[in-house]
């Protein structure tokens, strides 16, 4: 057995080096499908860097809430990355509660939500308008999904649920499955990523997560970009933990190679977000609500195999 | 007699007598001694409340006071004693909060009437949550809706006041019509008036229990029956509001608990129906609430939210009871009496808040507010606590109760024996969830718009910070909002005995309640003040302050913002057909498509029920009035004919039987 320490450090290496490494790997992967050499993997590191040693301008509109609404989501998206088990090999945190973790990504919105208001500037104000209707389209879809997931493994933890004790049964591969898709289709939303934003562009009739950020420069630019960044790997790894328990029914995978798989994994779910990035085109604003349809299906579906093939286990065993 | 019992018939005593003298005094009355009055009242009552929670004691009021057929019964235990403690705790804001406000009320309202109205409410309150028996109930039921009624019509000289009041009054008609009916009928079964001795035996006994039901459902504002609170609420003067949202929608729940849930009524199809309703309620009332631009009317909608999610607990309390999991009916009708506490602490705030910027920006309309929270910083950090409790942020109270209500409806999902009712239960869920995100966007909305930005207008550009006993009014719910998030596993230990009042179960709240709120406290705040001071405050590099970003053009305006119509406009769009949404373009100009002149566009919200289902029924009964009038045509002989009519057929029915 590996000490806890190692644990730790093992982990905490991950959290940091994860977020800019998969954004980067994002990057490359489209500018190669471009046919473009495009950026290095490190280079959000170095923009990093850069926003760390430069000054800040803040608007003199803003009150309070503009740099206390960075701090504390900074603060809240590390503390979401430490209880939720998006990586076999997190540590163990208690009080790891699903409502808990969907409760404060609704915290991390509201602040980000005021901030955006707080510019007094046309964009931050549609910015926010955006991110919040994207949010309540989205929010029954993720609440679904882990519900479902919490019917099967009875108990509303997510350590519990994410635990590898026991392999997946036939019963439970379906839940896997659509819980897998609806969280990932509900993370391009809550991201705003390609179908529904793209995150590349600064074009004003676009924009929704851009808008809200117009206005952070220097080292908050940098804390937002870092919470922005560790969100996406934290939900690439909740789908990634969700399609390797479908992975167990089949093959009996140990630490070790869960451990590895596990980082490999977000690095695929970012692949093929790169992919999506590169063949598709932005949706029409007004058809987000279709695309969101799907994450909520998957969510609906999730609960319904979860239902039903809880009855059916209980029928069989 | 317990030192609980002395209290509370001293405060009433002692309110009504005040209320005599100041209704005696009027137009001269000066707000500071009323307000005490208040203030030294909800005092006695919280003390009242804290040793009365231990106690189960009946007493009746002495020999004189008699209600024809039963006596002024009072009694006091610890779901009583629990409501109390709300009325007192929203007292005590109230009466801080009140003299300050009422200044800008000066010349349109009568102190004297206004103050012994709000003493005569608040005793009604006091005594509807301690009655014993219906008739009782009853009494302090009239009294308590038409003491509101009246306030809400506090400044008479406004038209929409008066309507307000008139609507209000008209719902709590059928609402005392409903109780009546159902209390009588329930008294013919059971024959005692006494709560206590009721007993839900079966069939005949569910008219009666659907009738109360449906009268609490509409005090409570629940829906289809809710319209009155969009209405009264933005006519009624921030205090009353805030007594009226903060405590008494919630004696319709309390209530709820003490006929229905103290007594062994066991109807499957009630239980189903209030959940139902309870979940339309939370849904619709926030779908609402985000399109309003008017304060305290976003805030009534809210209210309705709310009260939708308390209304879910109990009813999923009755089906968890009815299916025999005493443990999962204990944790939700637990979990909806926190949030009800919760509600009433957040709501009152949030009530007064709205005063407070009411009182000075003399406006409560968003589309002209706007960049107050640099004029009156304090009252903005109050209401963002508050909103975000509302939105049950962890780790503020709000959280606390929203899980625990999360909690028992996951629970019967995995223990249900039926698959429908489990999908019920999980899909409330999502609703749930989907009912909590549209709570952020309209509590985001609602102080983004009035905190944050720039001023609109002038009315907010010249608003001042309000003064201190006003932000002390705002300071306390606020500060009780983060201690109870703090305590919450301590405050669930005070529901222990009505849960073995009512399910004869006691739960173990460290076992239930696993979220960690201290320590997520002491992350959050030693993470975020650790980054703010390392990185982000002025001590550290360079901080400049510069104008906010306008494409180089110069010179932007307050007008060149987000207002709250566009704030809401995505989610109104896709919920048109609900809203009754309409919006009109108009592009002027010769070459219309690239060069337009003007660009015009209207948006218009409409409520779908006001319109289509009780618009229609005012109609119809004012068409009834006029052609019924027409029996009453003056002439002496027809009235006579009436009578020998009467008498003829009374004698044919009398022949007949």
């Amino acid at each position: 057995m590996t000490p806890v320490y190692l644990k730790w450090l093992i982990f905490a290496v991950c959290m940091v080096a994860l977020p800019p490494f998969s954004v980067g790997f994002i990057r490359k992967v489209k500018a190669r499908m471009q046919n473009r050499i495009g950026a290095p993997v490190w280079q959000p590191v170095y923009d990093w860097i850069k926003f760390f040693r430069k000054g800040q301008t803040v608007s003199d509109n803003t009150t309070w809430v503009f740099q206390v609404s960075t701090a504390l989501n900074t603060a809240v998206i590390i503390l979401i990355a430490l209880f939720v088990p998006w990586l076999s090999f997190k540590p163990a945190f208690g009080g790891d509660d699903l409502f808990l973790l969907l409760y404060l990504l609704a915290l991390m919105r509201f602040m980000q939500l005021l901030s955006a208001q707080d510019q007094g500037s046309a964009f931050g104000g549609f910015g926010a308008s955006r991110e919040a209707y994207l949010s309540l389209l989205v929010e029954p879809a993720l609440f679904l999904c882990l519900a479902a997931l919490a019917l099967i493994a009875r108990s509303t933890s997510l350590s519990v649920i994410f635990d590898f004790s026991h392999r997946c049964t036939i019963y439970e591969a379906p839940v896997w499955l659509s819980v897998a898709f609806g969280i990932y289709l509900a993370s391009v939303v809550d991201l705003s990523r390609m179908p529904i934003d793209d995150p590349s562009t600064h074009l004003e009739l676009t924009m929704v997560h851009e808008a809200m950020m117009l206005e952070n420069s220097g080292k908050n630019l940098g804390l937002s970009e870092f919470g922005h960044f560790l969100r996406m790997v934290v939900l690439y790894g909740l789908t990634t933990q969700c399609l390797l328990h479908l992975l167990s029914m089949e093959v009996l995978i140990g630490g070790m190679m869960n451990a590895v798989l596990s980082v490999i994994g977000i690095f695929v779910v970012a692949f093929l977000t790169a992919m999506i990035e590169s063949i598709f085109v932005k949706l029409q604003w007004r058809r987000t609500p279709e695309f969101v349809a799907y994450a909520l299906t998957m969510g609906l579906l999730a609960v319904a195999s979860a239902l039903i093939g809880g009855v059916y286990a209980r029928h069989t065993l | 007699m317990p030192a609980a019992a002395s209290l509370l018939s001293a405060t009433v005593m002692s309110w009504l007598i005040i209320c005599i003298f100041l209704a005696c005094s009027g137009k001269n009355t000066k707000h500071s001694y009323p307000a005490f009055a208040l203030l030294l009242g909800s005092i006695v009552l919280l003390i009242a409340a804290v040793m009365g929670w231990s106690c189960d004691f009946t007493w009746d009021a002495p020999a004189p006071i008699y209600l024809a057929v039963a006596p002024l019964s009072l009694h006091i235990d610890s779901l009583a004693s629990i409501f109390i403690g709300l009325l007192a705790f929203v007292g005590i804001s109230i009466s801080s909060f009140s003299p300050g406000y009422l200044k800008h009320l000066d010349g349109k309202i009568n102190p004297g009437i206004y103050w012994a109205q709000l003493l005569l409410f608040a005793g009604s309150m006091l005594v509807l949550i301690l009655a014993a028996n219906a008739l009782t109930f009853l009494v302090a039921w009239e009294i308590m809706a038409i003491s509101s009624a009246l306030l809400v019509a506090s400044d008479m000289s406004n038209h929409t006041a008066r309507r307000a009041a008139f609507i209000y009054l008209g719902a709590t008609r059928v609402a005392t019509t409903f109780l009546m009916a159902g209390f009588l009928w329930m008294f013919t079964i059971v024959r005692t008036w006494n709560f206590a001795d009721w007993h839900f035996a079966g069939l005949p006994t569910a008219t009666p229990a659907f009738l109360i039901m449906i009268a609490l459902c509409i005090k409570a504002g629940i829906w289809p029956f809710h319209e009155w609170l969009p209405h009264a609420h933005p006519a009624a003067p921030a205090p009353v509001s805030a007594y009226m949202s903060g405590v008494m929608i919630k004696l319709s729940i309390y209530a709820l608990i003490r006929i229905f849930l103290f007594s062994n009524f066991n109807s499957p199809f009630l239980g189903l129906m209030i959940l139902t309703l309870g979940l339309v309620s939370a849904f619709w009332g926030v779908l609402y609430a985000l399109i309003q631009n008017d304060i305290k009317r976003l805030l009534a909608y809210s209210s309705i939210e709310n009260v939708g999610l308390i209304v879910s607990g109990v009813g999923l309390s009755l089906i968890a009871r009815r299916l025999g999991m005493p443990v999962i009916a204990g944790i939700s009708l637990a979990g909806a009496l926190f949030h009800c506490i919760n509600h009433g602490i957040f709501k009152s705030l949030l009530f007064l808040g709205a005063g407070a910027i009411d009182s000075q920006a003399h406006t409560r309309n968003l589309e002209i507010l706007g960049g107050l929270g640099k004029r009156m910083p304090w009252t903005m950090l109050f209401f963002v606590c508050g909103s975000a409790a509302l939105c049950s942020l962890p780790p503020l109270n709000g959280f606390s109760s929203k899980w625990i209500l999360y909690q028992s409806l996951f629970q019967l999902g995995c223990a249900s024996p039926s698959l429908w009712l489990a999908g019920v239960a999980i899909g409330a869920i999502g609703i749930f969830g989907l009912v909590s995100a549209i709570a952020v966007a309209t509590f985001a909305k609602t102080i983004g718009i009035a905190f944050l930005g720039r001023p609109r207008s002038h009315f907010a550009g010249d608003a001042e910070e309000c003064s201190s006993m006003m932000l002390l009014a705002l300071a306390i719910p606020a500060a009780a909002c983060v201690v109870i998030g703090a305590l919450a596993p301590y405050v669930l230990a005070l529901f222990q005995p009505i849960c073995i009042k009512a399910f004869n179960k006691t739960i173990d709240w460290n076992s239930v309640y696993t979220i960690p709120n201290g320590a997520i406290y002491t992350i959050l705040i030693v993470l975020a003040s650790s980054i703010y001071f390392i990185w982000l405050s002025q001590k550290r590099g360079k901080v400049e302050r510069f104008v906010t970003w306008d494409c180089g053009y110069g010179a932007l305006s307050g007008r060149m913002q987000g207002t709250a119509t566009s704030f809401a406009e995505n989610v109104a769009y896709t919920f048109a057909p609900l809203l009754e949404y309409h919006r009109h373009f108009t592009i002027a100009g010769r070459d219309r498509r690239h060069f337009p002149e003007a660009i015009t566009t209207e948006s218009d919200v409409d409520s779908i029920l006001e319109h289509h289902i009780y618009g229609p029924i005012v109609k119809f009964v004012r068409w009834l009035g006029e052609h019924i009038l027409r029996l009453q045509a003056g002439s002496v002989h027809l009235y006579l004919g009436y009578m020998l009519l009467t008498l003829v057929g009374l004698m044919l029915v009398g022949i007949l039987i």
